[in-house]
């Protein structure tokens, strides 16, 4: 009843975000270190998966993958431009998430109470 | 537990380290020597990505480069340092370089405490989480 799919399937998605945030911040951290590739982070298309096929989610944060982007002439294809974009959007998919479970909480306390 | 803003605090530290390292080349951009001796060194700060591969890591300074000791031979027959010849050694250290290096230290600084706000921001809305 707590740990429904509903409460898994937001965890799965804060793990997913909060690492997206923590490659988001690697790869500002090395915007200037040579030979270095941006990482990305993919949990969604797991997550869609897991969801259509009728399973709870796995919370792991997903994977991560090296950036292809044409790089820079010391090697490094980190673009401050979109990491700044992805990392707003993160942020606020985060306290979006947190919300719906925050309100997912609120439900389970007010049925609590009601009992 | 709150490792974003552990790299990002690892990117801050670098970057600050390299505004050092240019501010120490600026500084000593006219510090004589004997023409027998070398010339004050360009110090090069050395990045590198921790844990490469991994997605969580951050950045580290890997050691320091230095430049040439070669400089340049100026005629100042006064200079207490100068040779026979009159000749005393000053370091080839280009301003216009150091200058642009200090603004990608600077901007990449800005960068990494942006992400350090942003952090912030989400870790202090995961803590109100259930206080509703």
């Amino acid at each position: 009843m707590i740990g429904d799919v509903t409460t898994t399937t937001l965890h799965a998605a804060l793990a997913g975000l909060a690492q997206r945030s923590r490659v988001t911040a690697d790869n500002i951290a090395n915007v200037q270190t040579p030979g270095f590739l941006a990482g990305r982070t993919d949990f969604e298309s797991s997550l869609r998966t897991e969801l259509r096929q009728g399973k709870a989610p796995t919370v792991s944060g997903g994977s991560i993958a090296r950036s292809l982007e044409p790089t820079r002439e010391d090697g490094n294809n980190v673009n401050l431009d979109s990491e700044t974009v992805i990392a707003t959007e993160t942020g606020l998919r985060y306290q979006l998430a947190l919300n719906a479970l925050d309100g997912k909480y609120g439900l389970l306390r007010s049925a609590l109470r009601t009992a | 537990m709150f490792d974003s803003l552990d790299i990002s605090g690892s990117g801050l530290s670098v970057h600050r380290r390299w505004m050092d390292a240019v501010s120490d080349n600026i500084a000593n951009i006219n510090t004589v020597s004997s023409s027998d001796g070398e010339a004050f060194k360009e110090r090069m700060v050395v990045a590198q990505a921790v844990d490469y591969g991994s997605g969580e890591g951050g950045v580290r300074i890997a050691g320091a480069e230095f430049g040439s000791g070669e400089g340049r031979l100026v005629h100042e027959p006064d200079h207490p340092l100068a040779d026979d010849e009159g000749y005393v050694r000053y370091p080839d250290i280009d301003l216009g370089d150091q200058m642009t290096q200090l603004m990608m230290a600077q901007r990449g600084y800005q960068a990494n405490l942006a992400s350090v706000e942003r952090a912030t921001t989400a870790y202090q809305a995961a803590l109100q989480l259930g206080k509703g």
